[in-house]
Order: structure tokens, then C-alpha cells, then sequence
């Protein structure tokens, strides 16, 4: 006490200076030269030590417990400590005491110097924090960099893809749709705006796709499901459909209902973006093809219900039409979506007619009536024009007269070639788009029951020969059947038969042409048998081309009746040349015998003989008869003679010994 | 540190990178003119911001004595290297809107493109035509022959013998 000054002095405390703890728990000190009077000189500093000294005694009875158990080894630690704590808040307390006594005020107060090695490692914790700031600040940016690189490695390769797409598509950017997506509003266009009038087509759902892109930058176009959707073609056989409709095949390959590239990789390499960047084509023209089926299909569908000439609808629903090609045929036009599902579903159980095998369910067993059944379903689609063609063909049509057309309307100038307008022949006959496409199938099924009626005709009848002539027109057909006759002996020094020697009269082929036009068949030929050629014996009228029409059901024995009198006036014109005195009649040829007797070679037709349709009789005639005798009956008697189905040259042969037999009967 | 300049967008860049297109008009020239101008400014901007943050990452380097100034600093740091990056993103959009004005503004190329697709599908159109045509001749041709070779064969003539 100096005057009424309390002086309190703190300093020197006995500070714990730890060197080190280590992993266990034990507490390295620093080697004290501290001697046994300043530590309890220490002692005695302490403000209250009664609780040390209790701690001391505890510590003793502790420490001797702990030798005896070996217990926690951070024991010693926690007590330091603890006592430090303890120390501290007794510091605290008298510091409270004095700020809250006003009487009393400190006067000075010195702060202990630190150690050296206490400022080095407050500067090393400084240091270290400060390290571990820059390490953070580091890390971060380095992350940072990694990510804007993968951002410009995923912009450029989005962009490259994008540059590439829009060589072959319109891209948009809609704003609008930017924001809210978090995407660029970047769509492909797919809707046609090349034609002059925007409402001819409703615009599709498809024709606005979306871009997105993934996380590793590729391009990813997505569709809602079964958007997608495929015209199919199919015939039906009467009211009851018992020809499957069946997909045209082309239209779902490979469709799918958007896809996302490298979604599986965490890095893409430029092969995975040409990939990629195939697939997109591939989608983005299946898609415009989805399109242009439902144009074809709306278009269709709009022309039916306008009711134009040759169209007979039949059936109409949402997605489905049905147009009556004949009482017995029907064509059906469907939209369906072409997904994996349908492509599955659809081929289960149908007829593949472009390759024409019919695909029988095996679980129905394959029995003998099932391959009967196969057989007839066969036979009976035969004849149906394949459908993928009759698609195509559609689709061509309003190609060529919706489209083109229109554009070559808008741009006269640039589409002015000759070819692409020659192409676009205008539809006559008052039929719109729709009827030439159903009086075109019409034909083609028509045109090919004839065929089968010429092919079976000229495998009939030997030397008949069938020609077919193609004419590049949909609504017409032509073939010719064509008969090459033998050499005359009297021509036989001549190397090179003509057709027709004018000078001579003589003829080495016969034509006729069967020409169908739409459902009416058309005969021209020469030597028809003419009903002005029957009364007149000039070979001039007889040869001259005519033409007639005639049913169906009346082509074969028409023909038959055609080539059998091609056969005669061949005939008659060799018998004319050796000098026969010889008349001809509709299908026979009369020789003068002797005596008023005539002696005929006659034709007979028979179309259901399965070996040759045309037989040859001969018959004499006797003058005393009237009429000709009955051939009917099909039995040889005297006076008639069953020669058999004979090739041209035997008739020729028979023809020469007819000579010998006139001249010799003659002479006699 | 200011991050407002921000361009406005490139809508209607299509001078700033196809300012090659033939005869601009006066307005649009100066249009052009202003958003390379613009984009000019964001760059430095940018850039500039890049080189401020990271010049106060270098000098707070240095170890202060007080330890709540490096606690400061700290948190200062996290702010500027915050700052680059923003930058640096921001640099990047520009580039992406670059690009974008170069997808879609560079009508000339486009317009060339498109005419080139049309001749090139003109030609394949032609071509198609024409092949066609010559399928159908050729076949024409082939079942011409084939008939013949059919009705001279031995199988149709050896019918006709018997």
C-alpha cells in the first residue's frame, strides 16, 4: 500500500507452457529450469489456492489411482485444463470487481511481452489461415475455369452441331421461349411455306421442334409421344375386312420419339457428335415425312368429302378412310402412329404384298386347310397392285399437283423447264386428284385380270406369242399378240421375211393389240372377223385394222375367234398363191374338189380345252348336203375328220397335201 | 466493378458481323456500329474487372499484424475470385451471343445455303427423274427380250412341237 494505492501484481503467472500433446494424450513440457523454491514461491502467488491444493490432494489420489488402473491418458490434459479455466475465471471475476467498485480505478496495467516463439506462431496461424485462404480462393477459381471450359467445350460443340443442322434445316429462335425453359429457344421449322395459300394444309403439331440441349452440350430434340404418325395403305375385300390393312413398310423404320446423345458419357468426342448428328437428320427427316403423311392424308380426306367424280367414300373416321374402288375392292387409307408398338402389332398376323408372302399365325398350327386357305388368300391378293406403290404413287400425285404446281404458279420463271412442266400432266376426264389415283387402282386390278387371261391364252395356244408394251400412263394398258406364221415355199430363196410384202400380199406376222383403257378393253386387229369381212372376199377389207371392245368375260373366245381367223385368211392367201380355187368363210376355208364337193379345213374353238383352244376339222362338204355338218357333237364320221390342235406348220403341211389332192382329183 | 453494362442483347446484330452485306443503310450502319460499340465496352469491362480482382487477390497476399484484417481479407478474397469468374462468365455469354448473331444474322450465307440446297435438290430430282425413266426403258427393254428369248425357247417351242 503506497498512499492509500492498492498495487496488485500479477505478472509472472505460473504459466503451463505445453511443447507438445501427442496422439495419446501425453503432455510434453518444456524443460524447466525452474528450481523447487520459485515453484512454491509460485504457489504462494496464486490468488486462492485452497482449491489447487484440494486439486493437488485429489491429483495425488488420482495420480495414484491412475498408476494403479492405468486409466484415460488424457487425464492430465483435461485437468491442466480445467484448472486453467478455473484460474482464468477467478481472473475474470476480479476484473468485474473492480470495474463495478467506482473507487477503485486500475492505474496501469502492462501487458506480458510474449515470447518470440508466441508472435512467430501467431504469425504462422496468420500465415497458414491466410494459405488456406489462397488454397480456397484457388480451388475455386481452378473449379470455375473447369466448369466455363466444359461450358465452351458444350457452346461449341451445341453451336457446331447447330451451324451444321442449318445447313439442311431452319432453325428459329423464339425468345419467348427462352425464359422460362432456361433452354435458348432455339426450334427447328419443319412447316412448308412454300406454298402460296397457308390454309391448303393445317399446320402440323410437329412442324415447330424444340432444341434442347444436354449436359455435355450434345443436341437433343424431343417429341411428345406418338406424335409421330404414317400413312398405311392397305385393300379390303368387300364390306368384311378380310385383307388386313397393312403398313407400307417404309415409314417406320427407325422412328423414335426423340433421343438424348451423350446423356450416358460425361465427355463426347466428335465422332459421338456425328453421330449425334445423325440421328437428329435422321429424326428430323422422319418427322418431316410424318408431316408431309398427314398433308397427304388431310389432303386425301378433303377431296373425299368434296365428292369428286370417281371417288366413292365408303367409310370415314378420325384417322381412317375407306374408299369403294369396285363393289368387290375397297382401298383403305389410315393414319396410325408409328411407333415400335404398332410396327410390332401391325405385323403380327399381316401379309407382307411387297414380297407377297403371306405370314401365317403359327399358333393356329399349320394344318392342310390352313395351307389351302394360304394358297387362296394368295391367289386371291394376287391380283391386288402392291400397296407400298399405290402409297407412293399417292403421295407423287400431290407432289406433283399440289406442290409443284403451286410453286411453279408463284415462280414461273424459274421452274419454266420443259421437262418439270411436262411432267405435270393436267388430270382430264373431269376426275380431281383423288379419282384418277382410285380409277388408276381400278384399272391396274382390271388390267390385271386381263393379263392373266392373255398369259393364259398364250400358254394355250402355242404360236401365239404375248408382247407386252408398256405405256407410262397409270389409266392405260397394251399388249399384243403376236403370230408369226411359217415361211411360204414359194418365198423360201428370201433370207429376210418382211412383215407384210406389199407386192406379193404375202404375210409373215399378224398383230393384235389389246389396249385397256380405265375398265374397257379395246381388240384392234387385222383379219378381224368383221362382218363386212365375212361377205366380201376382198383381201384388202380383211386386212385392214379394225377395232372393236368387248367385256371381260368375252376376251378369250374373242381373241380366239381373232387369232383362229388370222390363222384362216393366212391360209387362204398360201392357198391363193399355189393356185387353189378356195373361198373363205368366218373360221373355215372351202376347197373346190370336184363335182360341186368342197372340201373344208374349219376351225373350232373351244376355250375350256386345257392343251390348245383352237382344233382343226376337215370337212367335205358333199353338194347333195345342204348346210354345213354338225361339229358339235365332237365325234369323227365319214364325212368329217377331227384334225387335232395343230401348229401352224402342220396346217401348212396340210395345206400342200390339199393341193396334191385337188390337182390329182382335177386331173383325174 | 460494374457489372450493369449489359448490351442489350444481339437481336438485330446482323451489322455488327454481316455489316459485309451488300448496301446497309445509313441507320442501319450506325445501329451496327453502336452494338460493336456496345460489345466492344462489355469486353473491357469484363477484362477489366478481371485484372482489378485479381491485382487486390495479389496484394492481399501479404500477412497482416491484426488478426480480424486477415480475417477481413478473407472474405474480401472469396468476393473478388467471386468476381472474376462473374467476369469471366460474362465473357462467355458474349461469346455465345456471338455466336447466336453468327448463326442467325448472316442472312447472305444463309440465303446462299438455301440456294445451293435447292439447285443441289433440284439436280437430284433431275436425276432421279431421269433414272427413272431409264429403269423403266430398261426394263421395257430387258421384258422385250425376255419375251422373245421365251417364245424362241425350247421349253415354248418343244410345247409347240409336241
Amino acid at each position: 500500500m503506497d498512499g492509500g494505492n492498492i498495487k496488485l501484481s500479477l505478472d509472472k503467472l505460473p504459466i503451463r507452457r505445453v511443447d507438445a500433446v501427442d496422439e495419446n494424450g501425453t503432455e510434453h513440457f518444456p524443460p524447466s529450469d525452474v528450481n523447487q523454491d520459485e515453484k512454491y514461491l509460485s504457489l504462494l502467488r496464486r490468488i486462492d489456492f485452497t482449491p489447487v491444493v484440494e486439486k493437488d490432494a485429489k491429483k495425488q489420489k488420482v495420480s495414484r489411482e491412475n498408476q494403479a488402473s492405468q486409466q484415460w491418458p488424457w487425464q492430465s490434459l483435461v485437468e491442466n485444463l480445467r484448472q486453467a479455466h478455473h484460474e482464468l475465471s477467478v481472473i475474470i471475476d476480479l476484473v468485474h470487481n473492480v470495474e463495478a467498485n467506482d473507487a477503485v480505478a486500475v492505474a496501469g496495467m502492462t501487458r506480458p511481452k510474449p515470447l518470440p516463439n508466441e508472435v512467430l506462431s501467431d504469425l504462422a496461424i496468420s500465415t497458414s489461415t491466410k494459405l488456406q485462404c489462397f488454397q480456397h480462393v484457388g480451388k475455386y477459381l481452378k473449379q470455375s475455369a473447369k466448369a466455363l471450359e466444359h461450358q465452351v467445350a458444350r457452346e461449341a460443340r451445341f453451336y457446331g452441331s447447330l451451324i451444321r443442322l442449318q445447313q439442311n434445316w431452319k432453325v428459329k429462335r423464339q425468345r419467348a421461349l427462352a425464359a422460362p425453359s432456361g433452354s435458348e429457344g432455339f426450334t427447328f421449322d419443319l412447316s412448308d411455306i412454300s406454298l402460296s395459300d397457308p390454309l391448303l394444309f393445317r399446320t402440323s403439331s410437329l412442324s415447330t421442334v424444340r432444341i434442347e440441349h444436354d449436359s455435355t452440350g450434345m443436341l437433343a430434340v424431343t417429341l411428345p409421344p406418338n406424335s409421330c404418325h404414317a400413312l398405311f395403305l392397305g385393300f379390303r375385300d368387300g364390306p368384311s375386312s378380310t385383307i388386313p390393312i397393312q403398313p407400307a413398310g417404309s415409314n417406320i423404320d427407325s422412328l423414335r420419339e426423340g433421343f438424348d446423345c451423350g446423356a450416358k458419357k460425361e465427355t463426347a468426342t466428335n465422332e459421338d457428335v456425328n453421330e449425334c448428328l445423325k440421328e437428329t437428320h435422321a429424326l428430323l427427316r422422319s418427322i418431316h415425312r410424318a408431316i408431309f403423311d398427314e398433308q397427304v392424308f388431310d389432303w386425301v380426306n378433303r377431296e373425299a368429302f368434296n365428292g369428286s367424280p370417281g371417288v366413292n367414300v365408303t367409310g370415314m373416321r378420325e384417322n381412317f378412310l375407306q374408299l369403294s374402288l369396285n363393289p368387290e375392292i375397297s382401298v383403305c387409307l389410315k393414319l396410325l402412329a408409328s411407333n415400335k408398338d404398332d410396327q410390332s402389332e401391325s405385323q403380327n398376323g399381316i401379309h407382307n404384298e411387297g414380297s407377297r408372302v403371306v405370314s401365317v399365325d403359327l399358333s393356329e398350327g399349320s394344318g392342310a386347310s390352313d395351307a389351302r386357305l394360304k394358297n387362296t388368300q394368295e391367289k386371291e391378293q394376287n391380283w391386288l397392285p402392291d400397296a407400298l406403290s399405290c402409297e407412293i404413287y399417292l403421295q407423287q400425285l400431290l407432289l406433283e399437283n399440289v406442290f409443284v404446281r403451286d410453286r411453279e404458279i408463284r415462280a414461273p420463271v424459274k421452274c419454266g423447264s420443259n421437262k418439270v412442266q411436262g411432267s405435270m400432266k393436267p388430270i382430264g376426264d373431269g376426275f380431281g386428284f383423288l379419282g384418277h389415283f382410285c380409277v388408276s387402282l381400278s384399272h391396274r386390278i382390271f388390267s390385271h385380270k386381263v393379263l392373266v387371261d392373255l398369259e393364259n391364252l398364250a400358254a394355250r395356244v402355242p404360236y401365239v406369242h404375248l408382247l407386252s408394251h408398256p405405256t407410262w400412263n397409270s389409266r392405260i394398258s397394251a399388249w399384243s399378240l403376236y403370230m408369226k406364221v411359217p415361211q411360204s415355199i414359194m418365198h423360201l430363196g428370201k433370207t429376210k421375211p418382211e412383215t407384210f410384202d406389199l407386192e406379193k400380199g404375202i404375210r409373215s406376222q399378224f398383230y393384235t393389240k389389246v389396249v385397256v383403257n380405265d375398265e374397257s378393253i379395246c381388240i384392234e386387229g387385222e383379219a378381224a372377223p368383221s362382218v363386212v369381212g365375212l361377205f366380201r372376199s376382198d383381201s384388202v377389207e380383211v386386212r385392214s385394222i379394225s377395232g372393236y371392245h368387248c367385256g371381260l368375260e368375252d376376251l378369250t373366245p374373242m381373241l380366239l375367234q381373232q387369232v383362229a381367223s388370222q390363222v384362216v385368211h393366212w391360209i387362204h392367201e398360201e392357198a391363193l398363191i399355189v393356185g387353189m380355187k378356195v373361198t373363205r368363210d368366218f373360221l373355215s376355208l372351202w376347197f373346190e374338189v370336184e363335182q360341186g364337193d368342197r372340201l373344208g379345213l374349219v376351225a373350232r374353238i373351244d376355250q375350256d380345252d386345257p392343251h390348245c383352244c383352237i382344233g382343226w376339222w376337215l370337212v367335205l362338204e358333199d353338194a347333195r348336203m345342204e348346210g354345213h355338218p354338225d361339229l358339235s357333237n365332237g365325234g369323227s364320221s365319214e364325212s368329217k375328220k377331227f384334225l387335232g390342235h395343230l401348229s401352224l406348220e402342220s396346217l401348212y403341211a396340210v395345206l400342200m397335201d390339199l393341193v396334191s389332192l385337188c390337182s390329182s382329183s382335177g386331173t383325174s | 466493378m460494374n457489372k450493369g453494362v449489359s448490351g442489350g442483347g444481339l437481336g438485330g446484330g446482323a451489322g455488327a458481323v454481316g455489316g459485309s452485306a451488300a448496301g446497309p443503310t445509313a441507320t442501319a450502319a450506325a445501329i451496327a456500329a453502336q452494338k460493336q460499340k456496345t460489345l466492344l465496352q462489355r469486353v473491357d469491362t469484363d477484362i477489366n474487372n478481371m485484372v482489378d480482382n485479381f491485382n487486390f487477390l495479389v496484394d492481399v497476399a501479404r500477412v497482416s499484424d491484426q488478426p480480424f484484417r486477415n480475417s477481413q481479407e478473407a472474405f474480401q478474397m472469396e468476393i473478388r475470385a467471386a468476381r472474376v469468374v462473374q467476369a469471366a462468365d460474362s465473357l462467355l455469354k458474349l461469346v455465345s451471343e456471338l455466336k447466336q448473331t453468327a448463326v442467325f444474322s448472316d442472312l447472305g450465307s444463309l440465303n446462299q445455303n438455301v440456294e445451293q440446297r435447292i439447285s443441289k435438290l433440284d439436280n437430284l430430282s433431275e436425276e432421279t427423274n431421269t433414272l427413272v425413266m431409264r429403269v423403266g426403258e430398261e426394263a421395257a427393254a430387258s421384258l422385250r427380250e425376255l419375251e422373245s428369248h421365251y417364245y424362241s425357247s425350247l421349253h415354248r417351242t418343244g410345247d409347240s412341237l409336241e
